[in-house]
């Protein structure tokens, strides 16, 4: 099967019976890889009512149809499972070296059911597959054990670990790889957490059957050499995607102080030409990648010990430092390799820890809520006790453990309304008051707030950002085109920064297996999943899918209190009438709830039968469904 | 006074290059900032991150100088 590696991993934890299938084509054609495996597999086989941490969720390694190979840039790979966070379908990917390997090891996708007997590992070395014990890991921290299995095993083996939050079934843990990345969001590593697997380590020494590999090598030939020398790749490589502090805090939606505010006045201090002047070591690549984005960076804290860490990255610094607070970049960067080797998403935990800052700003918790200790914006000393005790699930910690919507459902008094939230994952670090597009964007997303799925600060900027006129079209088709990345398992920068167009990676498609495959079909599965992702969230939750829709108070109540967007928000009747324009463009009855024109459109008539026996299934739209769900902007949106 | 403006990504389409494909030529008159050149040519400055010009990073407060060659990058997100 050219393209792929060829096999399919099932392995029971709990009997650790491992089966060796080989890929199906037609399923591998049907869904393409990574999120859009993810989603089909979730739907047929994980019960409505799974626990997500319990024994009949799966957790599930894969990768997608460009994973290893040299298109720009084929490096990633996804954790999929029910998330803990918003009981809804959950994916994840991170860039590094781990999925490439799998695939030369000759695996596409590893699903994992059941809960091993104790702590453990999985070891695949090419045919080698081994589920060994992980006791003397159990506990450490995921950099401090990746390094330690480095040491074990032999530097050529790619090693993704959970930290002690995975471990204690935190709802935003993620998983580590590489020193550095992280499949960060919906709670991945509290899954894999759950099931008692420490780690995952492979090494694969095989290769990828390339159907033309001369027409792969030409295509990926000019798309170094182009890219090489276009004018934005050198800024790219030198500051990566820290340098858009200043643009998004300039443009009033840069979080501070939990979502308070828009603009912080000392963002200089936390800017990307900070973290480059005063942190960095080197900069670092994934996976055949010719950029480097990745920036190594050294924190150094008077009376705390350096840390080295990839990053922080633009979320982080958005979400920890500013809506934190911070006014140090060597207090972020310190921060973010505390969340990393405590194994939390930056982003969540962040959001999460300035939540927590809020509700001490108010006097909702207390001192004594916190062992004594303050919970301070801008100290990281107070920061750092305080992800300890989230870790620990010590006293409060325990409530804080479960996000920020769980949080605020176990503390009441109207926190709620300031949990920046949407289906119980944490916002993005982008305000939405002045960008109503963006906050439809997170609103209506499958796995929960998330920009990777559709991010519309320009789009709002080129359409009128007062205005909510035209913004549904272009958010469907975002949701479209961005996820296509995570289940072709590949870099959108090189799409969105370097001009690298969809129709390229699908000549690569084409040039790696042969199929004869268009961006339309692409498109298509893309939709398909997006749709799946929906009835599948509907049928675990119940119905109808518009009361899970819903926008924190303080985004749609809550002027911006000062800076460049002082005075903007959404309002509650704008943020509706986006709902209905975009469920009338997507297919969906006013209720929120997929069609079964829409769904045998899809070719997933199974989901509608499934929704109507549960009575959710949508109403027929008089004069049916658009037959274009979504709309590109032209300039390009990303 | 000739300076060169360039990029790619979404910014390409509205800096309508013609030197060769992601680079135009402007002419200026004056010493304006770099947020009035763009205001110039009709490009609206939130869909401008930062400039890059001589190695550097260049808010938009920026004053090119004749022969400038300044790269301009787009908003992107991630990380």
């Amino acid at each position: 099967m050219d393209g792929f590696g060829g096999t399919t991993l099932r392995i029971n934890l709990s009997t650790e019976e491992i089966e060796r299938t080989p890929t199906d084509p037609e399923f591998a054609r049907s869904w393409l890889g990574a999120r859009g495996f993810v989603s089909k597999i979730l739907y047929d086989e994980v019960p409505r009512d799974a626990d997500p941490l319990g024994v009949d969720n799966l957790f599930i390694v894969t990768t997608g149809v460009l994973t290893g190979s040299f298109c720009p840039v084929g490096s990633k790979v996804g954790f999929g499972c029910i998330s803990p966070a918003t009981n809804g379908h959950a994916d994840s990917s991170m860039g590094g070296h781990l999925g490439p390997e799998l695939r030369y090891a000759g695996y596409d996708l590893i699903v994992m059911e059941g809960i091993a007997a104790g702590p453990t590992y999985l070891y695949i070395d090419d045919d080698t597959i081994e589920l060994r014990p992980a006791g003397d890991y159990w506990g450490m921290g995921s950099l401090e054990l990746e390094k330690r299995m480095k040491k074990d095993l032999g530097d050529d083996f790619q090693i993704a670990t959970i930290g002690p939050s995975g471990e204690n079934g935190i709802v935003f843990s993620c998983i580590t790889h590489d020193f550095g990345r992280q499949a960060g969001r919906c709670g991945v590593g509290a899954v894999m957490g759950s099931k008692k697997l420490k780690a995952i380590a492979v090494r694969g020494t095989k290769s990828l059957p390339v159907h033309d590999l001369d027409s792969m090598y030409k295509l990926t030939y000019d798309i170094i050499q182009r890219t090489k020398t276009h004018p934005n790749m050198a800024p790219w490589q030198k500051y990566g995607t820290a340098f858009f502090v200043g643009w998004s805090n300039e443009r009033g939606c840069f979080p501070t102080k939990n979502f308070q505010e828009t603009y912080h006045k000392d963002w200089e201090k936390i800017d990307g030409e900070r973290l480059v002047e005063d942190c960095l070591v080197s900069d670092k690549a994934c996976f055949g990648c010719w950029m480097n984005c990745g920036k190594y960076t050294r924190a150094r804290i008077p009376g705390k010990p350096d840390t080295y860490q990839e990053g922080p990255e633009y979320e982080t610094i958005a979400l920890v430092g500013g809506s934190c607070a911070f006014t140090d970049i060597n207090h972020v960067a310190y921060a973010n390799h505390l969340l990393d080797d405590i194994g939390m998403d930056t982003m969540s935990g962040g959001s999460t820890v300035a939540f927590a800052m809020e509700c001490y700003q108010r006097g909702i918790i207390t001192k004594d809520d916190l062992e004594g200790h303050e919970l301070r914006w801008g100290n990281i000393d107070d920061f750092e006790h305080f992800v300890r005790m989230i870790a620990a699930r010590r006293g409060i910690g325990d409530i804080f453990a479960r996000g920020t919507k769980g949080a605020a459902e176990a503390l009441g008094r109207g926190t709620i309304d300031f949990a920046s939230q949407a289906k119980g994952m944490e916002f993005s670090g982008y305000d939405t008051r002045w960008y109503p597009a963006q906050l439809l964007s997170y609103c209506t997303c499958d796995i929960g707030a998330h920009h990777s799925k559709s991010w519309t600060i320009t789009t709002d900027i080129e359409l009128g950002r007062d205005t909510i006129e035209g913004k549904a079209e272009v958010v469907i088709y975002l949701q479209h085109i961005r996820p296509l990345f995570d289940t072709w398992s590949c870099c959108r920068l090189f799409w969105g920064e370097l001009d690298v167009t969809p129709e390229e990676h699908v000549d690569s498609i084409k040039h790696l297996t042969g199929w004869d495959v268009t961006l339309e079909e692409c498109m298509r599965v893309s939709e398909r999943v997006w749709n799946l992702n929906r009835a599948h969230f509907i049928e675990r939750n119940g119905g109808p899918g518009r009361k899970f829709d819903v926008a924190p108070a303080r985004h749609l109540d809550e002027p911006i209190p000062g800076g460049p967007a002082e005075g903007k928000v959404v309002g509650r009747e704008n943020f509706e009438a986006m709902l209905d324009d975009y469920y009338a463009n997507r297919g969906w009855d006013e209720d929120g709830n997929p069609t079964r024109e829409i769904l045998d459109d899809l070719g997933i008539g199974y989901a509608a039968d499934n929704l109507e026996k549960l009575g959710f299934l949508g109403k027929p739209i008089p004069g049916g469904i658009p037959k274009v769900r979504g709309r590109e902007l032209k300039p390009k949106a990303m | 006074m000739v300076i060169y403006l360039r990029s790619g990504g979404k910014l390409r389409d509205r800096l309508k290059p013609d030197v060769d494909i992601y680079t135009r030529k402007v002419e200026v008159e004056g010493t304006p900032t770099l947020e009035e050149i763009l205001e110039e040519i009709g490009i609206p400055d939130g869909l401008v991150a930062f400039a890059f010009a001589d190695g550097k990073v260049r808010r938009l407060n920026y004053r090119p100088v004749e022969g400038d060659v300044v790269t301009l990058q787009p908003p992107v997100s991630g990380g």
